[in-house]
């Protein structure tokens, strides 16, 4: 069996590279001026007022991709909650207080606050800046973090109410969704931005819903992130097999 | 009307975020009223819609209506194809829920509503497929549905092959999407393009002498990620090995309309994208599918033979139909569609049906092993005539809507192939009689077990301890389900209806009358008498139905190491691009 992997690697992945260099070579070259769909965008977003073009794909132009990606992070969470629940041969300890060395939680104190007000921060310029809801929400939610590597588990649990994490990541997803229904109750297409008014470009309340499509991503993914740190971290620190089974 | 066609995957969203939401404080009653509220207004409102779909809809999202012919958006496609499968998909979520009616033992700790909503996530990311009509958009629902259907397998967390089941899914299916979003990048490179259709039309501006190897290279890496969820051979290693330890009412899904979702998707794609000048030519697709399909077919019907662990029987006849489905496809004309529609219609309800029915063996005797089981289910009279009317229409009975498809397709793909579907049916039932007549009669003498055979015993009940009593919506659900294959056959202008609908969304309207033929039929009933005389002889001289040694290799395949499975896929995509290489070449 171990010598017919081996040759169906060898022929397969001899296959699929010939046929990858192959189609590697056809690509058009590198840095050209044809842009078709990259004109078209900047063109979009512009009209509708939001000077983060990627944010204008994310949000406005590609809504709807949005939604299927903020589902899939929803349905990895939900997914971890259901399989990382404790087994019936598992039980609960409390973790033990750790020591942690001084210049170690000075420091992750210390940026504690940094990275959290950088996250929102993030978030809250996607329609302007680089970043937005996915990225903000990733600093924000590892910034909690920080307390475990400063203190110790417990601190971490202290400020990080599940129950609290995994209700405002289900309610973010159901803002995004009522935003995109509200425009099929106004009698436009679904996710249609067409709801608010466009504002000043380059403001914070520029770009219609692209902010609050943009904000309830970033609470989603600050949200899905606790939740599922905290699955795996649970898995590592708190539960464990119980004795001879 | 059209606007509505996003509330499809919108809905089903919106009701699992609100279950996950109020999950704390909801009671599981409340949870599990929400969904079928919520799946069973979604499939209202797919059958309006479908009702509605004549002309063909098309939704631009966010409103982004072309300009000049160019847009930034994301469209859905609200036609007959689409739709029926989305309705489909949603009836199927409501049998599936209805089945699952207060059905897990232990409620998650503060989640009484997890499984409940992760079953809505999975009907909306396969509505979200069903209806993409952006190459893009489509890998994002195909994901979706992926991820969900990892964690619906793995749910019973206790039993270790249920998470090497999911593990194995989730792996295989994973770098089938990965593939799947490469060659999605290298036609994005190509033409600029993600809807479907520009692609399409990008393709043919482009390659002025036809395609080349990117196009070739493109075209394998879409079909790979599709064929891993059609669970063609040999990317099908993952689907015995997840859907015998997946939930019973997560096998009806998986086997009644996610593998099947696979073999639509190849249609939709090769339709729209591959099948103009400058794409991969007809005579290369029918090589490549007819020949897989073929391949996906026997090896199918071979393995679900030599099974005595009913749900992966079940698994493997869900690989030798969708290899039929293919091979329908394959021949690229509008009979063949059209029949191929109508046998997935079918199929889904009879093998979900029949997955209903090995769950109320699971749940009422903590096996579903053919040889344990033997004589032991003498009492569940019902469960019983079902799995004997569910085989038949496995094996194309008529007047079973499965018939009527399987017929349509049999004559469009005439010669020798019909010998194909004759015989990969008769198996598949002929296996799933064998059971019967076993678990559910108790006739001929109880067969030895040989060595290394994954067998079905000792396995754990989904419901809180071993049933006494089989509840009412068990009995209901399958009942149900099989009366909707059975009336697909005989409701008259079924197929027509479906047939024209098929027709206007992927044939250039041409216009084909699906109706029963004498050969058809006679076909039909050959498979059923087949299957009942395959049946007899396993029974009654159970010698038979060992496996012989050259069965032998082909079951070791089957090693349960995500490793080779892998390996295989490699070499899948490898042979599909060598079937796909001369009309490359000869360009």
């Amino acid at each position: 069996m171990n010598r017919l992997r081996l040759w169906l690697l060898a022929v397969g992945g001899a296959g699929l590279a010939a046929l990858l260099v192959a189609a590697c070579l056809d690509l058009p070259g590198f840095g050209g001026r044809r842009h078709p769909y990259g004109d078209r965008a900047v063109q979009a977003s512009l009209a509708r007022h939001t000077a983060n073009t990627i944010s204008s794909v994310n949000f406005d132009q590609r809504a709807y991709d949005t939604l299927g990606e903020m589902s899939i992070l929803f349905a990895a969470v939900l997914g971890c909650v259901v399989l990382l629940r404790q087994a019936r041969d598992e039980h609960r300890d409390r973790p033990e207080p750790a020591e942690v060395a001084r210049p170690v939680r000075r420091y992750a104190l210390l940026v504690l606050p940094v990275a959290l007000v950088t996250g929102l921060y993030v978030v809250a310029h996607g329609q302007l800046s680089p970043g937005g809801g996915f990225q903000g929400g990733v600093v924000a939610a590892t910034a909690l973090h920080l307390l475990y590597l400063g203190a110790d588990y417990g601190a971490l649990e202290r400020v990080r109410p599940l129950g609290v994490y995994e209700t405002s990541d289900a309610v973010a997803v159901c803002a995004y969704l009522v935003l995109g229904l509200a425009s099929v109750l106004a009698g436009t297409a679904f996710l249609a931005n067409t709801l608010l008014p466009y504002g000043t470009f380059n403001t914070l309340s520029s770009g219609g819903t692209v902010p609050l499509l943009n904000a309830a991503i970033g609470m989603e993914v600050a949200s899905a992130v606790v939740v599922l740190l905290a699955h795996f971290l649970d898995q590592a620190v708190e539960i464990e097999e119980e004795q001879g089974s | 009307m059209h606007h509505l066609i996003p509330l499809l995957v919108a809905v089903p969203l919106l009701g699992a975020a609100l279950l996950v939401a109020t999950g704390r404080v909801l009671p599981r009653i409340a949870a599990e009223i929400t969904g079928f509220v919520v799946s069973g207004g979604t499939a209202a409102l797919a059958v309006v819609l479908l009702l509605n779909s004549e002309p063909p809809m098309v939704e631009w999202i966010g409103g982004w209506l072309p300009v000049g012919g160019e847009s930034v958006g994301i469209l859905v496609v609200g036609d007959g194809p689409a739709l029926g499968m989305a309705t489909a998909v949603s009836l199927l979520t409501l049998a599936a829920l209805a089945y699952a009616w207060r059905y897990f033992d232990e409620p998650l700790g503060g989640h009484s509503g997890a499984f409940t909503a992760l079953m809505l996530v999975f009907q909306g990311a396969m509505c979200g497929f069903a209806i993409a009509g952006d190459l893009f958009n489509a890998f994002v629902f195909f994901e979706l549905m992926s991820v969900v259907a990892y964690a619906l397998t793995g749910y019973r967390i206790d039993e270790a092959k249920a998470v090497q089941g999911a593990l194995t899914f989730g792996v295989v299916n994973s770098l089938g999407a990965y593939a799947m979003l490469m060659g999605i990048a290298l036609l994005y490179a190509r033409t600029g393009e993600l809807a479907m259709t520009k692609i399409g039309r990008g393709l043919d501006a482009t390659g002025h002498g036809g395609p080349d190897a990117l196009v070739l290279a493109s075209f394998v890496l879409v079909l790979t990620g599709l064929l891993v969820k059609a669970a063609a051979v040999p990317f099908h290693f993952w689907l015995p090995d997840a859907h015998a330890v997946a939930p019973t009412p997560v096998c009806m899904l998986l086997s009644g309309v996610m593998v099947e979702l696979g073999a639509y998707g190849v249609w939709r794609v090769y339709g729209t994208v591959f099948a103009g000048p400058g794409g991969i030519p007809a005579a290369d697709l029918t090589r490549a599918l007819v020949t897989l399909g073929t391949l996906t077919a026997a090896i199918g019907a071979v393995m679900c033979w030599y099974q005595r662990h009913i749900k992966r029987l079940l698994a493997y006849s869900t690989v030798a139909h969708t290899g039929l489905f293919l091979v329908g496809l394959g021949i690229l004309t509008p009979e063949g569609d059209d029949g191929v529609a109508l046998y997935i219609l079918g199929h889904a309800g009879v093998k979900a049906a029949l997955f209903a029915c090995a769950g109320v063996l699971l749940d009422r005797f903590g096996s579903v092993d053919e040889h344990a089981l033997h004589g032991q289910a003498r009492r569940l009279r019902a469960t019983g005539v079902m799995f004997a009317v569910g085989a038949l229409g496995l094996a194309g009975l008529p007047p079973f809507g499965t018939a009527l498809g399987k017929s349509v397709t049999e004559e469009a793909v005439g010669g020798p192939l019909t010998l194909v579907f004759v015989a990969a049916s008769a198996i598949t039932a002929g296996a799933v009689l064998r059971v019967t007549a076993r678990v559910f009669l108790g006739l001929g003498p109880r067969p030895e077990d040989a060595e290394y055979e994954t067998s079905g015993s000792d396995e754990e009940p989904e419901t809180s301890g071993l049933l006494s009593r089989i509840p009412d919506t068990m009995t209901t659900v399958p009942a149900v389900l099989l009366a909707a294959a059975f009336a697909a056959g005989v409701a008259p202008g079924f197929g027509a209806v479906v047939a024209r609908s098929v027709n206007e969304a992927g044939s250039g309207g041409a216009h084909v009358f699906v109706h029963w033929t004498l050969t058809g039929v006679l076909l039909g009933v050959a498979s059923s008498v087949l299957a009942v005389a395959l049946a007899g002889l396993a029974v009654t001289r159970p010698g038979w139905t060992a496996a012989p040694g050259w069965a032998a290799p082909l079951r070791r395949l089957q090693s349960g190491h995500v490793g080779d499975y892998v390996a295989w896929l490699l070499m899948g995509a490898t042979v599909l691009g060598a079937l796909a290489l001369p009309g490359v070449l000869g360009s």
